[in-house]
């Protein structure tokens, strides 16, 4: 049994999914990406590969991708987290149906990608204001309110007012905003809420520079934050596709792309 | 993920939030970043929240008169029973509807007020809309709310104000307008009636005044801010609860004067505030103005001075009278750049840096707004003949570039506080 290995490191986690020759997801592991990123990184394989409990050498392909990629010197093949969210999306949506959207916060960027019916990518845009907006952003907003990052979502359907806007583009900025908010005795419940808006306001914008297909799907960490989904459903005022896995179908995507690499030289 | 089950907002419900957010930014800003606040404010605040970010209507039951320029005698619609409503728009969820009506170019007042008759989505929607054919976009826009289907009647304006011609044509589109209104409302136009209504308004104007006194002292008791929500209430709000607000206003502005309670900095400059009107919740300049350490004393704007600056001068009590003595107050008193020529603003701004001790002008002109961008010209050169620092500014009403107008507006203080530390 060959097995196929898609490794993401991103600027704030490590995501590695496992692939069999179909293509079938058949495990993940997630850790922080920290410091040592490639150490890291080798030391997850090996967690995964245990924890999967089949032989090292059976590992036919690996993939690397995401912002740490080059780091990674024994992958076969590399590829830009672009291509690999594409394919992994597609995958990871397969029996929601066809995608043509797709829209992935990850630690510190977001991007909108538009693809085709064959799963080519059509175009994609990046945010081009640093951390505005990613997770990191809800990291900062998160550690001001004293609020667990995965709490967000419950604290965003609490609130009774009307959602506290922040206007400031940049995490450092929009901290002292929460401050200034704090220190006036709102609630935390509008301010998260509106926090939630205004990323989800961002993200609307590079929606549409790519254009709005149907069906619109979500991945990366803070896709798990219901509260941040709504907001991002009204903004666009329509669903939007959320996968069982948000945080690895990048990686998934690479697994995949693994396969399809495999087969080829295999073929030649 | 947690099982909260999500629902999509209706269209009219996302327009209602982006609007309660962008209200909600401007009272909180009012409410939390100055000293001293106002107790008999929070009147005015809580009638902005309740009625922009709750959506709770005030008129229920009553014939709202919609107006598209500060034009439309509220004299005659009071005296008529109905509830005048001035339409003029502050919303930047607004303007961006608006945006896809509009040429791109066009003044964001309009294509917000556009905006918002196309949305159909009023807490106390307009029975019938009276448009004065004012400047070019208001014209045009007024034909534009006909054609979605709302009750539109264009009152001929003129414009220039100096011939006699000109006041005769007024007077007779404002006999015109009784009549139509009249006809609408099936009320008989009287002398008692129309003479209550000319007292009332004169006597919420009177109170403005008289706030307007305080403001005139050196220390400073009440922001600009807080002016421009006075006097932009008196678009919708009930007249009544208006003038008991600003009694009970008017109590505490006494005390405060007597207690020396400076809402300003020790040398913040004075400022008297001109050009395109800020119209909530678009007070971007005035609050940066503020934010930045100076002080609007008096404004010079449709949105807010104007609207009670000259009274109704009737001679004789007689109905024909009393309707020639408003249409004169709507023409002959206003300073708006649609006219030809227009000395009499340049002679009011000057009045107003006299009269308030003030440092500066700021002109905000909104870029689309022709008329002020035109007129800012001899403005400016007046100004500089009379020895008064101006600082003109293009706004719109996107909540970007705050960065750039801030630290402009930042320096103009800056550099009027050295005027007046080499003046000692």
């Amino acid at each position: 049994m060959k097995y196929f290995a898609g490794i993401d490191i991103g600027s704030t986690a490590i995501k590695i999914t496992i692939a069999d020759k179909n293509k079938n997801l058949i495990g993940h592991k997630i850790s922080a990406s920290g410091s040592m990123f490639y150490k890291y990184a080798q030391e997850t394989l090996s967690a995964l590969i245990a924890e999967l409990s089949f032989d090292k050498n059976d590992l036919a392909y690996i993939v690397a991708t995401g912002y740490g990629r080059k780091l990674y010197k024994e992958a076969d093949e590399n590829i830009s987290e672009i291509t690999a969210n594409a394919i992994g999306a597609r995958a990871a949506a397969k029996e929601f149906g066809e995608i043509k959207t797709i829209i992935n916060i990850g630690g510190q960027d977001s991007k909108v990608i538009s693809i085709d019916n064959e799963g080519n990518i059509t175009n994609f845009a990046m945010n081009d204001r640093c951390a505005a907006g990613t997770g990191k952003f809800l990291d900062v907003v998160a550690l001001k309110l004293e609020v667990g990052v995965d709490e967000l979502g419950e604290y965003h359907f609490k609130s009774t007012g009307t959602p506290l806007s922040v206007n400031s583009t940049c995490a450092v900025f929009a901290e002292s905003e929460i401050i200034g908010l704090l220190g006036n005795n709102h609630s935390v419940e509008d301010i998260v809420c509106g926090v939630h808006y205004s990323i989800a306001k961002r993200i609307v914008k590079l929606v549409k520079r790519v254009g709005i297909k149907e069906s619109v799907y979500f991945d990366g960490g803070p896709a798990l934050n219901n509260g941040l989904v709504s907001a991002i459903e009204n903004e666009l005022s329509q669903k939007i596709f959320i996968p069982k896995y948000p945080q690895i179908t990048t990686s998934y995507g690479a697994a995949i792309m693994g396969v399809e690499s495999y087969n080829y030289e295999q073929n030649k | 993920m947690s099982s909260i089950e999500r629902v999509i907002e209706t269209p009219k419900d996302k327009q209602n939030r982006h609007k309660a957010m962008e209200a909600i930014k401007i009272i909180n800003s009012i409410k939390d970043d100055f000293k001293s606040p106002i107790q008999s404010m929070n009147y005015f605040y809580d009638l902005f929240e309740k009625v922009y970010c709750k959506n709770e209507p005030l008129h229920n039951g009553k014939t709202k008169i919609g107006t598209m320029c500060i034009q439309i005698p509220s004299e005659i619609i009071y005296a008529l029973d109905g509830v005048p409503i001035r339409l003029c728009n502050g919303f930047y969820t607004d303007d961006e509807i608006g945006s896809d009506l509009l040429p791109q170019k066009a003044c964001p007042l309009v294509k917000a007020t556009v905006g918002h008759f196309a949305s159909n989505n009023f807490t106390d929607k307009p029975d019938i809309v009276f448009s004065p054919t004012t400047c070019d976009q208001k014209t045009k826009a007024g034909a534009i709310v006909k054609n979605f289907g709302y009750k539109v009647v264009d009152v001929d304006f003129p414009r220039t104000k100096e011939s006699e011609g000109s006041r005769e044509y007024w007077r007779k589109s404002i006999k015109q307008f009784a009549v139509e209104l009249s006809k609408f409302k099936n009320k008989k136009l009287t002398k008692s009636n129309l003479e209550v209504s000319i007292k009332k308004i004169g006597y919420a104007q009177s109170l403005y005044h008289k706030l307007s006194e305080y403001r005139k002292q050196e220390i400073a008791p009440i922001l600009g801010v807080d002016m421009f929500l006075i006097t932009n209430a008196f678009f919708f709000d009930k007249i009544d609860s208006w003038i008991e607000a600003m009694e009970v206003l008017l109590k505490e502005m006494k005390t405060r004067v007597e207690e020396k309670i400076n809402v300003a900095g020790k040398i913040s400059p004075r400022i008297v505030f001109t050009g395109s009107p800020p119209i909530f919740p678009n007070y971007k300049i005035p609050l940066i103005i503020e934010q930045s350490d100076a002080l609007i004393v008096a404004d010079e704007t449709c949105s807010s001075n104007r609207m009670f600056n000259d009274m109704v001068a009737v001679d004789e009590w007689n109905l024909y009278d009393m309707i020639d003595s408003i249409s004169d107050k709507y023409l002959k008193a206003c300073t708006c750049p649609i006219f030809t020529t227009n000395d009499d603003r340049i002679r009011r701004i000057i009045d107003l840096v006299k009269n308030y001790k003030a440092d500066a002008v700021i002109y905000q002109a909104f870029a689309g707004c022709t008329v002020y961008e035109m007129e800012q010209r001899s403005v400016l050169d007046a100004m500089e003949k009379a020895g008064i620092p101006i600082l003109y500014i293009e706004s719109d009403y996107s909540p970007s570039q705050q960065g750039q107008l801030s630290t402009r507006v930042e320096a103009f203080v800056e550099s009027l506080k050295n005027r007046r530390r080499n003046k000692k």
